[in-house]
C-alpha cells in the first residue's frame, strides 16, 4: 500500500538517503532498523511530507503522493508519531486527541462527537484516568501512549511509529508491544516502525528493513536480518561479521 | 450555571445599550466607545495572535484601512449618515482582502520574524496612504457630520459600536469552540505536528488572519465617523498595534475572556491615569502593572480567575 522508489534526500553535501526502495503491504508490521544517523527518521519525514525528497517517488495505494502536502497525506491515511514526543502542550489529553479526530478522515458529529471518539481512543491506549491532565504532567510511558493516541485520532490506514519503545523499561515494552498488535488487530492499521529495542522488533515485525548510511542494505524476516553479515558489520563492526 | 451566565450577560449588554438614554456627558460616551473599540480590536487580534500564536504587530493597519476606506467613500460619494455607517462593512471587507493578500506570503514565516514583517507591513500601508493625495495624503480626510445634535449622533455611533462588539465577541465565542479554533490551537502548540494530524495549517492560518482583520476594519470605519476627521498619524499609529497586542496578552491570549478583560482594564487605566495623574507617574504605574502581571500571571489576568475557580 505504501511504496517508495529510489528515494533520495540530501542535506547540503550529506546524502541522508540514497536511492532507497521500500514497500509496505496492507496488514503488515514492518520494522525499520539501522545504526544512528542511518536515515530512518529522515525516511519517515519524507514519507509524511515534512521533507521533500531530491529524487524518487512515493506511492500510497497506487497514487503518487510525492508532491502532496503533509496534511493531505495525513488525510489519505498516513499517521505518524515523533521520536521525541511532541504532544500539543497546553491542551489536555482529550483536546490533543479530539483535534486530530476533528481533522481526521472520518466525519464526526461536531465537537461532542469528536470528544466521545477521543475518549474511546484514550481508553484504547489506557489513558482514560489521565484524560483531563496536561501532557507535561505525564510520565514518559504515558506520553508515548498519547503520541500513539494522537496519531490514531486520524484513523490512519498506516501508522509510522518512530521509536515508541525507546526509553521504556521491560514491563512497559511488553505493554507497548501488546498495544502495537492491538492497534493492527482492532483497527486493521498497517504498521511501519523504527525501533532500536531488539526484543520489540523481533517479536512484532513480520519483515525488517535495514538502513545504513542512507542505503538499504537488506530486508527480510527477523531471523534472516539478524544473521545477515552486512547487518552485523553495520552494528558491531566488520570484525564481528567475519566470525 | 450556563443559563445563569447567559442571563447575566444579557442584562449587562442591555445596561450598556441603555446607557446613552441616561443622558450622560459626551466624555463618558466617548470613553465607552473606545472601550468597545479596543475590545473589538483585541478580540479580533486574538484569532491569529492568541489562538494560532502568530503575533501580529501591525494590526493598526487593518484598523486604518477600514477608517480610510470609509472616510474616502463617505466624502467622495457624499454618503448619507446611514450609508456611511454601512460603508464600514465593505471597508472591513477591504481590510480582510488586504489580509488575504498579505497573509499568504507572511504567514509562512514563523515566530518573531512574522511579528517583524507585520510591523513593516503596517509602515508600508501608512506611508502609502500618506503619500497618495487621493487617499488623504498628509492632510487627512474630513467627514461631514450628521445633521443632528452632537449627543444624539454620538449615541447612535455608540450603539453601532456596541453591536459590532457583540458580533465580534459572538464570533470569538464560536471560534473558541469550533473545529477552526481547535486547529489554530494545535498550530500554536506545534505546527509541524498539526500538519501530520491532517490540519491544513496554511489555509486555516489565512482564514484566522482574514477574520482578525475584518472586524478591526469595520471598527476603523466607525471610529473615523466618530472623529469626523482622520489622519494617517492617528489610525496607523504603531502604538495602537502594540496596545492591541498588550491588551490581549495582558488579559490572556487564546481565551475568549482574556482580551475583553485586558482591553477593559487597560483602557480604564490609560484613561484614568491620563486624567488623574501626571504623565510621568502614569507611565510608572502602567509599567509596574505590567511587571506584576507578567511575574505573577504569565498567561494573563485570566490566570487569576482560573486559579480561583479551582482548576
Amino acid at each position: 500500500m505504501l511504496e517508495g522508489k529510489k528515494i533520495i534526500k540530501r542535506f547540503g553535501g550529506l546524502t541522508a538517503l540514497s536511492e532507497v526502495d521500500f514497500e509496505v503491504r496492507r496488514g503488515e508490521i514492518v520494522g525499520l532498523i539501522g545504526p544512528n544517523g542511518s536515515g530512518k527518521t529522515t525516511l519517515f519525514n519524507v514519507i509524511s511530507g515534512i521533507y521533500a525528497p531530491e529524487g524518487g517517488d512515493l506511492f500510497f495505494e497506487g497514487r503518487k503522493i510525492t508532491n502532496l502536502l503533509p496534511y493531505e497525506r495525513a488525510r489519505m491515511g498516513i499517521g505518524r508519531t515523533f521520536q521525541i514526543v511532541r504532544p500539543l502542550t497546553g491542551l489536555n489529553l482529550i483536546e490533543n486527541v479530539s483535534t486530530g479526530v476533528l481533522y481526521g478522515r472520518k466525519k464526526t458529529a461536531g465537537a461532542r462527537g469528536a470528544k466521545e471518539k477521543a475518549m474511546e481512543i484514550l481508553a484504547f491506549t489506557g489513558l482514560t484516568e489521565k484524560a483531563r491532565r496536561l501532557p507535561g504532567e505525564l510520565v514518559l510511558e504515558d506520553r508515548k501512549r498519547l503520541e500513539i493516541a494522537r496519531a490514531l485520532a486520524l484513523n490512519p490506514e498506516i501508522l509510522l511509529l518512530d521509536e515508541v519503545f525507546a526509553g521504556l523499561n521491560p514491563t512497559e515494552i511488553s505493554n507497548a508491544i501488546e498495544l502495537t498488535f492491538r492497534i493492527r488487530d482492532t483497527y486493521g492499521t498497517t504498521i511501519f516502525m523504527i525501533e532500536h529495542v531488539m526484543k520489540a522488533i523481533m517479536s512484532t515485525c513480520s519483515r525488517i528493513m535495514v538502513l545504513n548510511f542512507g542505503t538499504k542494505i537488506t530486508e527480510g524476516s527477523p531471523e534472516e536480518v539478524a544473521n545477515h553479515p552486512e547487518v552485523i558489520s553495520a552494528y558491531l563492526g566488520a570484525a564481528y561479521a567475519a566470525c | 450555571m450556563q443559563k445563569y451566565r447567559l442571563a447575566a450577560t444579557a442584562i449587562l449588554l442591555a445596561m450598556l445599550a441603555a446607557f446613552p438614554f441616561l443622558e450622560p456627558e459626551v466624555y463618558y460616551l466617548s470613553f465607552m466607545f473606545s472601550v468597545f473599540m479596543y475590545v473589538i480590536l483585541a478580540s479580533s487580534w486574538n484569532f491569529i495572535g492568541g489562538y494560532a500564536g502568530y503575533l501580529s504587530f501591525g494590526h493598526a493597519a487593518f484598523f486604518g484601512i477600514g477608517a480610510f476606506a470609509t472616510a474616502k467613500a463617505a466624502s467622495m460619494l457624499e454618503l448619507s449618515p446611514l450609508l456611511t455607517i454601512l460603508a464600514s462593512i465593505p471597508a472591513g471587507a477591504l481590510a480582510a482582502l488586504v489580509a488575504l493578500i498579505v497573509g499568504y506570503p507572511c504567514l509562512k514565516i514563523r515566530g518573531p520574524y512574522f511579528s517583524v514583517v507585520t510591523i513593516c507591513f503596517a509602515f508600508v500601508v501608512e506611508l502609502t496612504v500618506k503619500n497618495i493625495e487621493f487617499l488623504g495624503g498628509a492632510e487627512g480626510i474630513y467627514l461631514k457630520f450628521m445633521d443632528i445634535p452632537e449627543k444624539l449622533s454620538r449615541s447612535i455611533l455608540y450603539e453601532v459600536m456596541l453591536l459590532l462588539m457583540i458580533v465580534t465577541l459572538g464570533v470569538a465565542w464560536w471560534l473558541g469552540r469550533s473545529r477552526l479554533g481547535a486547529g489554530l490551537k494545535a498550530i500554536r502548540s506545534d505546527e509541524e505536528v498539526a500538519e501530520t494530524m491532517g490540519i491544513p495549517t496554511a489555509k486555516i492560518k489565512i482564514q484566522a488572519f482574514i477574520l482578525s482583520a475584518f472586524f478591526p476594519g469595520i471598527a476603523g470605519g466607525l471610529f473615523a465617523y466618530y472623529l469626523t476627521y482622520i489622519h494617517a498619524d492617528v489610525v496607523f499609529n504603531i502604538n495602537i498595534s502594540i496596545l492591541i497586542v498588550l491588551m490581549a496578552m495582558f488579559g490572556g491570549g487564546g481565551t475568549w475572556l482574556g482580551p475583553i478583560i485586558g482591553a477593559v482594564i487597560l483602557t480604564v487605566v490609560n484613561e484614568g491615569l491620563s486624567t488623574f495623574a501626571q504623565a510621568e507617574i502614569a507611565r510608572i504605574i502602567y509599567g509596574a502593572l505590567f511587571i506584576v502581571v507578567t511575574i505573577f500571571m504569565p498567561n494573563g489576568i485570566i490566570d487569576f480567575f482560573r486559579k480561583k475557580g479551582g482548576g
